[in-house]
Parts: structure tokens; C-alpha cells; sequence
């Protein structure tokens, strides 16, 4: 297993620390009774430092959404721990657990169906509050129109649904929600990949300062590697379920040890070779 | 959007103004649906007319009395038939308003001795027009409250069947086949056969209607739980449960409110399907019992040949439900486009 790299914050703690992790799925086969397991990733070891940016990398059903969920606690890994701040998820009893949610959130690809559209932008931004029973109505709102804010929302679309929103803002809308409990850790599952391009950039220069604003660690997940090289320290290369390769951003550009990953940085090289070729 | 909202709005419209109608059943109704009048037995559909015998022209239109009606129009030469002028806003027999208030104001009459039976009159002389629109009040009541009693039996277990999976999953879908594979009606006898024959005539009623809607709770439940499966898939209840949120929090806020479109479409197509159920059960004498009237009340009549050949006015409250179901099928179809134009 490749040990990362430990360069840089070698003396804080990290934030996120995931051994051996591994999620198996049961399959049934079709007019049969017996079921079998089908591996969407596994032994799967990572290191989140506060502040710092991980990207993970690989082709469509590498496994790294299902990775996303299990970090987000959304799905029970089938074997492996994780650690939040030095706790260790899987020895925590349902109320520790309830109350460790606020550390980690999910943003996903697709904003239009991870908001409910019946509800309005104030709704969904302070429902994180709602569930967690945290202030009064009054409150919730208010700090729901302060999220708003953050994320460049104008606060008097506070009742406005998702669909009268454009695909850029309903991703700043998921966004302020992930915000809403304090997270430390906030997990972009291809969050920018439904986007275009002048959004993506938006979008990720909105992030880089909620990063520097909150001191906020993000694991990126993402098919694009030239996307997340502008914006992360390391990046995670997975195929089949694998970590094969795993540095930081310059040293994977710099020095790709593993097949897959050069054949990434040539098909990324190749895009932006004929895109100079045009401009020229 | 716009023009589903257009095409829903004709049968609400029909079926709002209906419903008020039979709310203010009292008002619209000439008479009371229990008076008897022995002297006019099965009388025909009262003719109104404009023109008198001598050939003047009335702008109030009016009916002919008693004992001359009939035979007015053939033997003109008869100087005793006298025109009983149609009046708006008639004193009457009183009637309760919403159970509460009692009034005695009727939208339209004649002067005794003449009587104004617009569908005709029964074997006891009472009108048919009246006591279809107090019928309607029960046999309504009946399909709603049934209609609500099975979509909420509906919700709860498709709602849990489809959320929670599993052996539950299994367990409930497999028993509401049960349920579906009930011949119903003849529960239905034997549920009245095990009620005491002296009860009121009421919680009969309630009684059967209540059975009904809870045998009837498995084709709405199939119907949630498809819904509920793909609900619960969406994103956004996982990023509530993310949040930490409850099951019983994931399903009021984001799993059931998907549903309810499809639940007002089931509704509406339920409410006819057990208003017929009403009506057969009455019509075998299981329903609502005399004086009360009901849809099932009254065509119960057509069971005896002689009404059956004789007297085709006795058909005119089936005639009517046509055009009602109609309406509901209309506006359960309108929901259904409505509901399908609503993206998610």
C-alpha cells in the first residue's frame, strides 16, 4: 500500500484518517436465490490534514462515490475504520454518532436531486438545523440567510424553490446547507462536474474561500484531473476500487509512477495540447 | 403546467358546484325526502308549461293541479284545470342547515294543492328529485369516507412496505394480496350477519362503510409503496439522513409528501368505486335502510318487475350518477396529468 505523502503538516493530527476501508455489495443474480458480493473498493487508506485538500481521482465505477458515502456516513463500510479528529466512527454509540454528523457533509454531483423541491432555498439551508434541534425557528432562519450570503446568494430568494434556481446556484444552495452545522470536513462528490465551465470556476473559487475561511478540509472526488490539479494539494489516483497511486498534486504531475495514472495525465496533456493547437 | 391546471379546472368546477347542491340539499329540494303523499303514487315527471289550455303565452311557467293533470293536455275543452304558477324562494317543509340551523326557505315551488315532482315520485308518493339530492349527501359521505379510510390505511402500510423493506416489505405486500383475492361481498353479508338485527340504521351504515375502506386498503398501498421505493432513493432524503435525520422525520418530510399526488388521484378514483359499492349493497338491502334515502335507496325499487316495466323515471337517479362519475373519472385523469407535469 502506498504510504502517501507525509510531507507537509507531518506534526498536526490529522482530520480524517481511513485504514484499510473496503464496501462489499450483495448481488442477486437474477431467478436465483444466491447472492454474490461485488466489491465496489477496498482497502482504501487516507489521510485528510486540517485545511488541505484531497483529491481522489479515477474512471466512472472506481468506486469512489460509494467511498464518498461511507465517509460521509451515509453507508456502513463492510470492513476498515475511520477516524474524525482521532475518533474512531465505528465504536461511537447512536447519540455520538447523531452529534459527529456535523463534522463531515456531502455535496453531490447532481443539485437538483439533492434538494427537495417543495421546499424553499430557507427550508433546505436550515434543515441540517431543524434535524439537529439547534436554536428556534426565528434563529435557523437567520443564520440560513447568513449562509446565503456566504455562498453569493442574494437572501431575498430565501423563498424561492430549487427549480427556479440555475444549476450554479442550486449548487451554492447544496453548499450553504453542508455549511449550515460547522463542518470540518466536506466531501464534493464531483459537486462541479454537472456544471459549466465559468460556473466551475465560480464554484471553486467560492470553496477556496470558505477553505481559507473556516479552515475547512475538502476530499474531492472527481473523474477530472485537470479540474481538481488547480485546486488540490494531493491527489489520490483509484482504479477498480484501488488506491494505485497516491501524492501530492506536483509530484503526481511531475513523476506518475503507475500506468493508469500516466495514461490520465497523457489523455489530460492531449486535451490541452489540441486546445492550443486550435487557439495558435 | 398552465394548461393542465386549465384542463383540472372544468370537473373541480362541476364537481364543486355539485357537491354545494347537495350540501344545501334542503334548499334545492322541493320537499322532504320522507313525506309521503298517498294520493300520488309513481306520478310521472311533472310537466312545466308556458302555453295554457286557451293558448296564452305565461312568462312564469306553471303546472297543472291535481286530478286534472294529464288529462289537461287531451281534453282541453275541461274548464277546471287551473295553472299553479312555478315560484323562486318558496316557504316549505323545514330542514336543518349543516345539522344546526333550520330553515324553510326552498329555491322553488308550487301551491298545495298542486305538487312538483320533476323526477317523478315513488311508490309512496314522495319526490324523487328530493330525495336523490338528500341521497346523494349519504351516498357521497359513504364513498369518501371509505375512500379516505382505505388510501389512509394505504399510505401507512405501503408507506412503511416500501420505506423500511425487507421482511416487512414482504409481510404486508403478501397479506394485501390476501385482501385483494376477498370476495368482498360476500364478507360484507357476513359481516352483517354477525351484527345484531336491531341496531340503528346508522351504525349499520358506518359499520359497512367503515368494512369496506379497510378491505380496501391494498391496491392504494402498492400503489404508495412504488412510489415510496423510488422516493426514498432520491438524494435529498439522503443528505437529510446525513444530517442525522429520523426515520419518521425522512418520511413527513420528504418521502410521503411525494406521494401525495398520486393519493389525490387514488382518492378521486375511489370515491365512485365505493359509491357503487354504496349503491349495490343498499340495493340489496344492506345499505341504508327506509326512510333514508340513498343512490342505492333508490333505485332498490327497480327490483320489483312491475316499477321495472312501468315506470321509467325510476331509472333517472342511475341516469345521473353516469355523468357524475364522469366527472371524477375527469378530474382523477386531470390530477394524474398534473401530477406528471410536476417535475422532480
Amino acid at each position: 500500500m502506498n504510504p502517501g505523502p507525509r510531507s507537509n503538516g507531518s506534526q498536526l493530527e490529522p482530520l480524517l484518517r481511513v485504514s484499510g476501508l473496503g464496501k462489499q455489495y450483495l448481488q442477486r443474480r437474477p431467478f436465483s436465490h444466491t447472492k454474490i458480493a461485488v466489491d465496489a473498493f477496498q482497502d482504501v487508506s487516507l489521510t485528510i490534514f486540517p485545511g488541505k485538500t484531497l483529491a481522489v481521482v479515477g474512471e466512472s465505477g472506481a468506486g469512489k462515490s460509494s467511498l464518498a458515502r461511507c465517509i460521509a456516513l451515509l453507508e456502513p463500510a463492510t470492513n476498515g475504520t475511520v477516524e474524525l479528529a482521532g475518533t474512531n466512527l465505528a465504536a461511537l454509540s447512536g447519540k455520538e454518532l447523531f452529534s459527529m454528523r456535523r463534522e463531515v457533509q456531502l455535496i453531490f454531483q447532481d443539485p437538483s436531486s439533492a434538494l427537495n423541491p417543495r421546499l424553499t432555498a430557507c427550508e433546505i439551508i436550515a434543515e441540517p438545523l431543524l434535524i439537529q434541534g439547534e436554536g428556534t425557528k426565528s434563529q435557523r432562519r437567520a443564520r440560513a440567510l447568513q449562509l446565503m450570503e456566504q455562498v453569493g446568494l442574494d437572501p431575498a430568494w430565501e423563498r424561492k424553490r430549487p427549480l427556479e434556481f440555475s444549476g450554479g446556484q442550486r449548487q451554492r444552495v447544496a453548499i450553504a446547507r453542508a455549511l449550515a452545522l460547522g463542518p470540518h470536513l466536506l466531501i464534493l462528490d464531483e459537486a462541479l462536474a454537472n456544471l459549466d465551465a465559468a460556473n466551475q470556476t465560480l464554484i471553486l473559487k467560492l470553496l477556496a474561500e470558505l477553505q481559507a475561511a473556516h479552515s475547512l478540509s475538502f476530499l474531492h472526488i472527481s473523474h477530472d484531473l485537470r479540474l481538481v490539479s488547480e485546486f488540490a494539494d494531493e491527489v489520490a489516483v483509484m482504479r477498480l476500487g484501488r488506491i494505485v497511486e497516491w501524492k501530492s498534486t506536483r509530484n503526481l504531475f511531475a513523476s506518475p509512477e503507475h500506468s493508469y495514472t500516466r495514461e490520465l495525465l497523457a489523455s489530460v496533456r492531449s486535451v490541452q495540447s489540441i486546445l492550443l493547437e486550435r487557439s495558435a | 403546467m398552465l394548461t393542465q391546471r386549465r384542463k383540472l379546472a372544468w370537473p373541480v368546477v362541476a364537481l364543486a358546484a355539485f357537491c354545494c347542491v347537495v350540501l344545501f340539499a334542503g334548499f334545492f329540494a322541493p320537499y322532504d325526502f320522507a313525506t309521503q303523499d298517498r294520493d300520488t303514487p309513481f306520478a310521472p315527471p311533472t310537466a312545466i308549461h308556458f302555453v295554457d289550455a286557451g293558448g296564452t303565452f305565461h312568462i312564469r311557467p306553471f303546472v297543472y293541479g291535481p286530478g286534472d293533470s294529464g288529462q289537461s293536455a287531451e281534453s282541453s275543452a275541461q274548464g277546471s284545470d287551473q295553472p299553479y304558477p312555478l315560484r323562486w324562494f318558496v316557504l316549505g317543509a323545514p330542514y336543518k342547515i349543516a345539522c344546526v340551523f333550520t330553515s324553510r326557505a326552498h329555491l322553488f315551488g308550487v301551491a298545495r294543492p298542486a305538487r312538483i315532482f320533476l323526477m317523478g315520485s315513488d311508490g309512496y308518493g314522495r319526490d324523487q328529485l328530493s330525495r336523490f339530492l338528500y341521497g346523494s349527501q349519504i351516498s357521497l359521505l359513504a364513498g369518501l369516507i371509505a375512500a379516505i379510510l382505505s388510501v389512509a390505511i394505504g399510505i401507512l402500510a405501503g408507506g412503511i412496505a416500501g420505506y423500511y423493506g425487507g421482511w416487512i416489505d414482504e409481510l404486508l405486500m403478501r397479506g394485501g394480496e390476501l385482501f385483494l383475492a376477498l370476495p368482498w361481498l360476500y364478507l360484507l353479508f357476513a359481516v352483517r350477519a354477525a351484527l345484531p338485527l336491531h341496531i340503528s340504521q346508522w351504525q349499520v351504515f358506518l359499520l359497512l362503510i367503515s368494512v369496506m375502506g379497510l378491505i380496501g386498503w391494498a391496491r392504494p398501498a402498492r400503489l404508495i409503496r412504488g412510489v415510496v421505493l423510488s422516493a426514498k432513493e432520491r438524494n435529498f432524503v439522503l443528505a437529510a439522513r446525513g444530517f442525522g435525520a429520523s426515520d419518521a422525520y425522512l418520511l413527513r418530510r420528504h418521502v410521503l409528501p411525494q406521494t401525495y399526488a398520486v393519493l389525490l388521484t387514488q382518492i378521486t378514483l375511489l370515491i365512485p368505486q365505493y359509491v357503487l359499492a354504496e349503491v349495490t349493497l343498499t340495493f340489496l338491502g344492506l345499505g341504508v335502510g327506509e326512510p333514508m334515502p340513498s343512490w342505492g335507496a333508490l333505485l332498490s325499487s327497480l327490483q320489483q318487475y312491475s316499477v321495472l316495466s312501468s315506470y321509467w323515471w325510476m331509472f333517472l337517479p342511475a341516469l345521473l350518477l353516469i355523468p357524475l362519475f364522469v366527472v371524477f373519472y375527469a378530474a382523477a385523469d386531470a390530477l394524474q396529468e398534473l401530477h406528471k407535469s410536476v417535475p422532480l
